[in-house]
């Protein structure tokens, strides 16, 4: 039986990154807090089945990319059985490491941990479904839900688990296949594609859009395009998939309707995600999804139902963990009453592909849009000092400014050690710095870092060029 | 979670040292892997193989192709039985469920000389086949690795009749006669640790020596935790379904297993859905 009369000031349901910083915040506040979880670990998708296993995948990935790009010094070559548990040698110990974090942060804050599957009775009451069975029924006065998402599945893909695979299962496969073919272009389609081709598998990438990261400026995924099938990778924008079948014998068969076949001995089916809902009978508590299935939220990540509350994935984009567990760190004060200041709108995304990616603000793209005129400016790694002594190539920093080539509106990097790169930017654009900031400033010498320096001399080269024209 | 051995009458005892040592010394009479077994299992693990080098492999072998034939025109796989040559049974089938039935045809109970306890040994292989069934299954919902955990089911026992073989053998050379009770009890005590030296000796994947070492203590293995509560899983299945009078379907539902792998009730139900599917499976693998 669940203590404390099993009536609590706020239930969080779901504990990844979102959940898990909900129950932690209302906790600090002295609020008596459940968390509901349906796995027997705490953590969610995201510590394990995503975000935390393909980046220990990616670490590994990488060493064996620096090792063949080392072939000379080193006479390297992965054995042809490598398997996949030695690909992530390291991840029980992450994973393990981070449970006993969250079970002792838990603990300590008091937090009723409650192992079962949530559905609403009503807007104060959820039942919970334990795994052998029996029920058990609690009263909350504020309610948030977390439950992230899972796998979308198109009809004309059979996921089976064995030869065709959905994000969460491919890191079940215990060795590395001769060839993958990819359906997606989005974020998880990149990252695993370019990891896997990194390992030396043959990779097929297949999206009906003309270019994978359509979100990102063309001159960004030209570069990871460039570098995926420079490794030997195959991109197949455009095109669309009508089936896919395992040919029974050794090889996932897809047809895409321009007549082209591809043949894999096992095939990922990146095609999105969707909120995990299905079990929460929401429509009890007087909720409802809207059009793209997610469960729709105010400006104070609050439902149309007052003391329920919703974050993370199940509200849909961004769909990151940093902006997941921000959110639920304010659906908690928000539910509870507490104030907090305005969520900054401005969240980095990154990409763990090979190579990373990683953009804050506008886009070139999206500034072009929004301003009649702009102003540009890049650095190549590869003419950065850093970038040659580390044989970078790929890698890019770009700054986007306004007209006068003074305010900065965005920041990509595509490269090595992006998405750390990216916050340098990201910190100029919340203070609203002047792009001569990069330029005024010294960074240490050599590192990646130069690049801000190198791109915001172009774009100051081009606004003095500018005003040298009147 | 760690399962009671049977007490052992005196005269067992008395063995029981014979055996630790012949099992310690590692000279066990494993019966050897048929060839054409070993070679199934290394070509269904390779990435470069493909159907034409296993249907050859299979040809190779005149009564396991006969066999593979007559799986794969049973009424579970081909309700025509319509299927007149290997290749096409390949084709139909695929290459991993045609591995499965070479595998678990050329494993057989005639491999074991074990005289009195024949039924029992085709009782445990019957079990051990219905686990690989079961935990397969159990594996796609889980979304682990469906592919090798059939191999590890199908072995998880397999240390059961080469201890029933030895405590036969060194009970006839040491004149240490001893009952059907204390053989069996003497089978449940040393059976995973002979289970994992034969899985050795066959030079089976890691996971398959772990699955059977860890059978009940599926907790404390290391590289292949989640395969090992699969199997546990699916031998528990096994039993339900071959012999409900022994474990009833709410004594299944309760079991601890199905809590660690968290199958929810309804995911429970959904597999049980399974069951005569399953059996007609097992019937036709091991016909």
């Amino acid at each position: 039986m669940i203590d404390a009369s099993s009536e609590f000031d706020l239930v969080v349901i779901g504990s990844g990154p979102s959940g898990q910083k909900a129950a932690v915040q209302a906790a600090k506040a002295k609020k008596t807090v459940a968390l509901i979880e349906r796995d027997r670990v705490l953590g969610g998708a995201c510590v394990h089945r995503g975000t935390i296993p393909s980046k220990t995948l990616r670490e590994n990935a990488l060493r064996v990319k620096h090792m063949r790009q080392n072939a000379e010094l080193s006479n390297f070559v992965l054995a042809e059985d490598t398997e996949m548990a030695t690909l992530i040698d390291r991840l029980d110990e992450v994973l393990l490491a981070h449970d006993n974090y969250m079970q002792k942060q838990i603990e300590r804050n008091g937090i009723v941990r409650i192992h079962g599957r949530a559905s609403f009775v009503d807007n104060e009451h959820i039942s919970i479904e334990k795994v052998r069975g029996e029920a058990e029924v609690i009263k909350a006065k504020n309610i948030i839900i977390a439950t992230g998402s899972f796998p979308r599945t198109p009809d004309n893909i059979p996921v089976d688990h064995e030869h065709v695979f959905d994000s969460d299962s491919i890191l079940s496969m215990l060795y590395l296949p001769s060839s993958l073919t990819v359906l997606g272009g989005g974020v998880i389609a990149s990252e695993y594609a370019s990891i896997f081709q990194a390992l030396g598998v043959k990779v097929t990438m297949i999206d009906r859009y003309p270019r994978p990261l359509g979100f990102l400026d063309s001159d960004l995924t030209d570069k990871f395009v460039h570098n995926f099938e420079s490794s030997g990778g195959t991109w197949m924008g455009e095109t669309t998939v009508s089936k896919v079948h395992w040919d029974g014998l050794a090889n996932v068969i897809t047809e895409c309707e321009d007549g082209r076949v591809v043949k894999s001995e096992k095939l990922l089916c990146a095609a999105g995600r969707l909120a995990n809902v299905s079990d929460l009978k929401i429509d009890n508590a007087g909720l409802k999804l809207n059009e793209r299935g997610l469960i729709p939220v105010n400006d104070e990540l609050c439902t149309e139902v007052s003391n329920i509350y919703a974050s993370g994935d199940v509200i849909g984009p961004p769909s990151l963990a940093s902006a997941s567990m921000e959110q639920g760190r304010r659906a908690s004060c928000n539910a509870l009453g507490i104030s907090v200041g305005q969520m900054n709108q401005m969240i980095p995304s990154g990409i763990y592909g090979i190579p990373e990616l990683s953009s804050v603000g506008l886009s070139e793209e999206q500034a072009r849009d929004k301003y009649d005129d702009i102003i540009v400016g890049k650095a190549l790694f590869e003419e950065i000092a850093r970038g040659q002594i580390s044989g970078l190539q790929d890698g890019m920093l770009k700054l986007v400014c306004d007209g006068e080539g003074k305010k900065v509106l965005g920041v990509m990097v595509v490269g090595e050690g992006a998405t750390e790169l990216v916050h340098i930017g990201q910190m100029a654009l919340l203070a609203n710095a002047d792009v001569d900031i990069f330029v005024e400033s010294i960074f240490n010498f050599p590192t990646l870092a130069e690049a801000y320096r190198v791109a915001a001399l172009a774009v100051i080269g081009q606004r003095s060029a500018a005003s040298n024209a009147f | 979670m760690t399962q009671q051995t049977p007490a052992l009458s005196a005269q067992a005892e008395a063995l029981s040292p014979h055996l630790e040592a012949a099992i310690k010394s590692g000279e066990l009479s494993v019966p050897m892997l048929p060839e054409v077994a070993g070679r199934v299992v290394s070509l269904s693990q390779d990435p470069d193989s493909d159907a034409s080098q296993l249907a050859q492999l299979i040809q190779g072998d005149q009564s396991l192709a006969g066999h593979v034939m007559r799986i794969a025109n049973s009424a579970a796989y081909s309700p025509n039985g319509s299927m007149v040559s290997l290749q096409q049974a390949i084709t139909r089938l695929g290459m991993n469920l045609i591995s499965d039935i070479a595998l678990a045809a050329s494993i057989s109970t005639k491999m074991f000389d074990a005289p009195g306890f024949e039924r029992h040994i085709e009782l445990t292989w019957q079990h051990a086949l219905t686990t690989a069934l079961w935990s397969k299954e159990i594996a796609r919902v889980c979304r682990r690795n469906v592919e090798a955990t059939f191999l590890c089911g199908l072995l998880h026992s397999i240390g059961r009749p080469v201890v029933l073989q030895l405590v036969i053998e060194l009970s006839r050379d040491k004149q240490l006669p001893i009952s059907h009770e204390d053989a069996l009890a003497l089978e449940e005590r040393y059976q995973k640790s002979v289970g994992a030296a034969v899985a050795a000796k066959w030079d089976m994947p890691k996971i398959v020596c772990e699955a059977i070492t860890f059978f009940d203590d599926y907790d404390n293995a290391s590289i292949a935790r989640d395969q090992t509560t699969m199997v546990n899983g699916g031998a528990q299945f096994a039993r339900h379904s071959l012999s409900p009078e022994i474990l009833d379907l709410d004594t299944l539902t309760g079991l601890q297993v199905l809590a660690d792998l968290n199958l929810y009730q309804d995911e429970v139900e959904r597999l049980l859905d399974m069951k005569d599917s399953i059996a007609s499976t097992r019937e036709a693998m091991s016909a």
